[in-house]
């Protein structure tokens, strides 16, 4: 990939980023209730599945010699030795076999290259049965769910354009009825499609120019109501719709959300999340609330920046949802 | 969009005349008169200053619903053209706004004999974003009219998607006027991405913020004229 022009600011915003979640490591540490019962996934795997699933994006769209790829090789590796090389997964499968964020998680680490045949072999059984093919999802975690088990060789042809209709994104809703959940709900859509941006291909044609025209009104307000997090989501959307149709980098909001960054590189998830106690000293704070407040929206700004930075130079050949409209296309 | 600026006063006047032309519309007829009668004394430079600011919507039922108006509306009509002419250093909006009514006045006042007047151009326009272009489409909505070709209008049908994109940021920021002369432009431009659902976006407008006359007032007119209501 080579980098279309100037896109260096963008490309800091990651570097920043991975460099801020690389000091806060214990975070994303799986803690002594990783295989509990009743553990909270949501402060122990789901940190820890997100991490690889950005830092396995990251890798794949930067050369090996490029710092920022060993930054985020160096991470993956982390993040599988959390798991114990997979086994803790194997664990976790075995206690909750049913449960479809074990293999979320893995797939995230396998589409790095880290495998474990033992869980791939018991996760095969289970999707075998009736029972996990019927698990009741809303449609888009279902396509995640998909996409996690081609990653893992289990196969289901046919199954997500089923799926894809039944989506707030897939059944084209109108633009103005977007809102905050409809907006993560459409950016995981786009992220499952895409094999989180490996593949924009894998967006059918008409969400490609649906999402052209729309992203711009859902970016600025997102923007401008300082939801950083769903800002940069649908930044890596933006990035990864404008491989199909070559539209230009949205800079306005890149400068945003690079004003929106704390000292350190990491991005809040909102406005309103508050500053560390003392904004001078790029140490502060550690405690797990300003974590939990910071570290999805600075994954997800390292992901976007990354799609952004690694797009290819020019146009897309034969292609853009852009072109019908003719000269239009203001500043987003 | 908001009349900051003017007065308590003359907005609830604004208001009032808003929600005559309003009714008017919604009758399908236009058998009563929506501009007030008298211009004379303090009540009169209200009036008439209230249809300066409604523009050419004060006389919008007889544009639309193709009839007659009344004389005594034209000649407070008029009256509020000729009371109210922009200042040198008007916006672009305040002049094209008079343009407006200066050219409604000569479609229904037979006795208008003077030339078009010149159209004030759209060069303030050339760099604006698609948020810009939207809020001061918006602000000229009473120049949406079907079959009414000006520079302001041709501007806007080269620009479609980046109008849709307006009316979709007005509606997310519940700004029901702008989003409501948005969606008035719409029904006039061609290849308006059909994802915007034009339709049941202009229902929903209604439904938020309809109890303001002037919201209601373009959703009625983008109505009548996407049931094919012409000038």
């Amino acid at each position: 990939m080579t980098a279309p022009d100037d896109t260096g600011d963008i490309r800091q915003v990651a570097e920043d980023a991975l460099a801020w979640v690389d000091t806060r490591r214990a975070g994303f540490a799986l803690g002594e209730d990783a295989l509990a019962v009743d553990g909270e996934v949501d402060s122990s795997w789901k940190p820890l599945g997100e991490l690889a699933q950005v830092c396995a994006t990251v890798a794949h769209h930067t050369a090996s010699f490029d710092p920022l790829h060993a930054r985020a090789r160096a991470l993956l590796d982390f993040a599988w030795q959390e798991t114990d090389g997979g086994e803790l997964l194997r664990r976790l499968q075995r206690l909750e076999p049913f449960a479809t964020y074990p293999l979320e998680v893995y797939a995230a680490l396998a589409s790095a290259g880290f495998r474990h045949p033992a869980f791939e072999e018991a996760a095969a059984v289970v999707a075998r049965t009736r029972g996990w093919r019927l698990t009741e999802q809303d449609p888009t975690r279902r396509l995640g769910v998909l996409r996690a088990e081609e990653r893992c060789g289990i196969h289901r042809p046919g199954q997500a354009p089923h799926m894809l209709t039944r989506t707030w994104l897939g059944g084209l809703s109108e633009p103005w009825t977007f809102e905050r959940d409809a907006g993560y709900a459409l950016t995981h859509v786009v992220f499952h499609l895409t094999d989180w941006g490996r593949d924009a291909d894998g967006l059918p044609p008409d969400l490609v120019t649906y999402l052209a025209d729309w992203l711009p009104p859902w970016l600025d307000t997102c923007l401008e109501a300082g939801m950083w997090d769903l800002s940069g989501e649908l930044l890596a959307v933006a990035a990864i719709v404008a491989r199909r149709t070559g539209d230009p980098v949205p800079r306005d909001a890149w400068r945003t959300i690079r004003a929106a960054r704390r000292p350190s590189g990491e991005v809040p998830l909102q406005d309103r999340d508050p500053a560390p106690a003392d904004p001078v000293d790029a140490e502060v704070p550690d405690d797990g609330r300003y974590f939990l407040h910071h570290y999805h929206s600075t994954l997800m700004a390292a992901f976007a920046a990354v799609l952004t930075s690694a797009r290819p130079a020019g146009p897309p050949a034969g292609t853009g949802a852009r072109h019908r409209h003719g000269g239009q296309g203001a500043p987003a | 969009m908001e009349q900051s600026g003017t007065s308590t006063l003359l907005q609830g006047a604004v208001q009032d005349l808003a929600s005559g032309v309003v009714s008017a519309l919604r009758g399908g007829d236009h058998t009563r008169s929506v501009l007030p009668a008298g211009t004379d004394g303090e009540a009169g430079d209200l009036a008439l200053a209230a249809v300066r600011v409604l523009g050419s919507d004060a006389l919008l039922p007889a544009l639309l619903l193709r009839t007659p108006p009344d004389p005594a509306e034209v000649a407070v009509f008029r009256k509020a053209v000729e009371a109210y002419p922009p200042r040198a250093d008007a916006a672009p909006t305040v002049r094209w706004s008079h343009w407006g009514m200066a050219r409604t006045l000569r479609r229904v006042d037979p006795s208008v004999t003077a030339g078009p007047p010149d159209e004030p151009g759209t060069g303030w326009l050339d760099e604006a974003g698609w948020q810009t272009l939207t809020h001061q489409l918006a602000v000229l909505a009473p120049l949406a009219l079907p079959g009414e070709d000006c520079a302001v209008s041709r501007l806007a049908g080269c620009h479609p998607v980046d109008v849709a994109r307006g009316f979709v940021r007005a509606v997310r920021r519940r700004d029901w006027r702008q989003a409501a002369g948005a969606g008035r432009w719409l029904t006039l431009l061609p290849a308006v991405p059909d994802t915007v659902g034009l339709a049941s976006g202009l229902d929903f407008v209604e439904l938020m913020g309809g109890q303001d006359p002037l919201v209601a007032l373009h959703v009625q007119a983008a109505r009548l004229m996407r049931s094919g209501a012409r000038v």
